[in-house]
């Protein structure tokens, strides 16, 4: 159990994303499809499916390499995540024409709108969310495989 | 298999396996600390954790508009 512990970190990293994601595309279908509501949500779906996987994956690698030097628990170097997240998936919800801004708020997906003065707790509430999943999922995968 | 191929077969067998130790037993006894690796996983999350759970369920009550927004940036 010694080899390879940068793959093992990967693995364990995108599994949360990976889990969810099939649950994410059944939801998608039902709503799209069956439903006949009228939301872009498969452009929404290109920023959770294409990048979330592979960042959770690179952070909890990056999260192994310098362990050893800032010794930051796992559900603290999650919680750094949304740092990196929320502006990389502000700028794609934009390109891709499903957020809006407004002189109040923003409009996700032509049809959720959200108060600039929802932003920041909701900021916060991303950061208390990630911190309990790396460190009780994540923080778990890597003691199972045996590289925490 | 003749006399010699036997005397042949042991021979290899020896070379292949290392030499069992006068003393195979650890230096200490290792069940304490097994028992206390399975006391550290069951312990229970900290309260602050527990507030976070709360906080964040009375958040998605709430504002459930904040939800798909959630899922998106997951």
């Amino acid at each position: 159990m010694n080899s390879h512990p940068y793959l093992r970190a990967f693995l364990s990293g995108i599994f949360v994303p990976t889990l969810i994601l099939p649950i994410f595309l059944a939801v998608f279908i039902v709503v799209r499809l069956w439903l006949q509501i009228p939301v872009p949500i498969e452009r929404g779906l290109v920023f959770p499916m294409a990048l979330v996987p592979a960042l959770w994956g690179l952070w909890n690698m990056l999260w192994l390499g310098s362990h050893p030097g800032t010794h930051l628990s796992v559900g603290l170097h999650g919680a750094l995540l949304p740092l990196l997240l929320l502006p990389a998936g502000t700028v794609a919800a934009r390109c891709l024409g499903i957020l809006a801004l407004g002189s109040h708020g923003v409009t996700w997906f032509q049809g959720v709108y959200v108060p600039y003065a929802l932003i920041a707790p909701c900021f916060l509430a991303a950061l208390a969310g990630y911190y309990l999943v790396w460190k009780y999922i994540v923080g778990f995968l890597n003691r199972v495989l045996g590289i925490a | 298999m003749n006399a010699n191929d036997e005397l042949r077969m042991k021979k290899l067998l020896q070379q292949a396996l290392p030499p069992v130790e006068s003393n195979p037993e650890p230096g200490c006894d290792l069940w304490p600390s097994v028992l206390r690796r399975l006391d550290a996983r069951a312990a229970a999350p900290p309260w602050f954790d527990w507030a976070l759970v709360a906080g964040l369920i009375a958040f998605a009550a709430f504002f459930p508009a904040s939800i798909p927004v959630f899922l998106y940036y997951l």
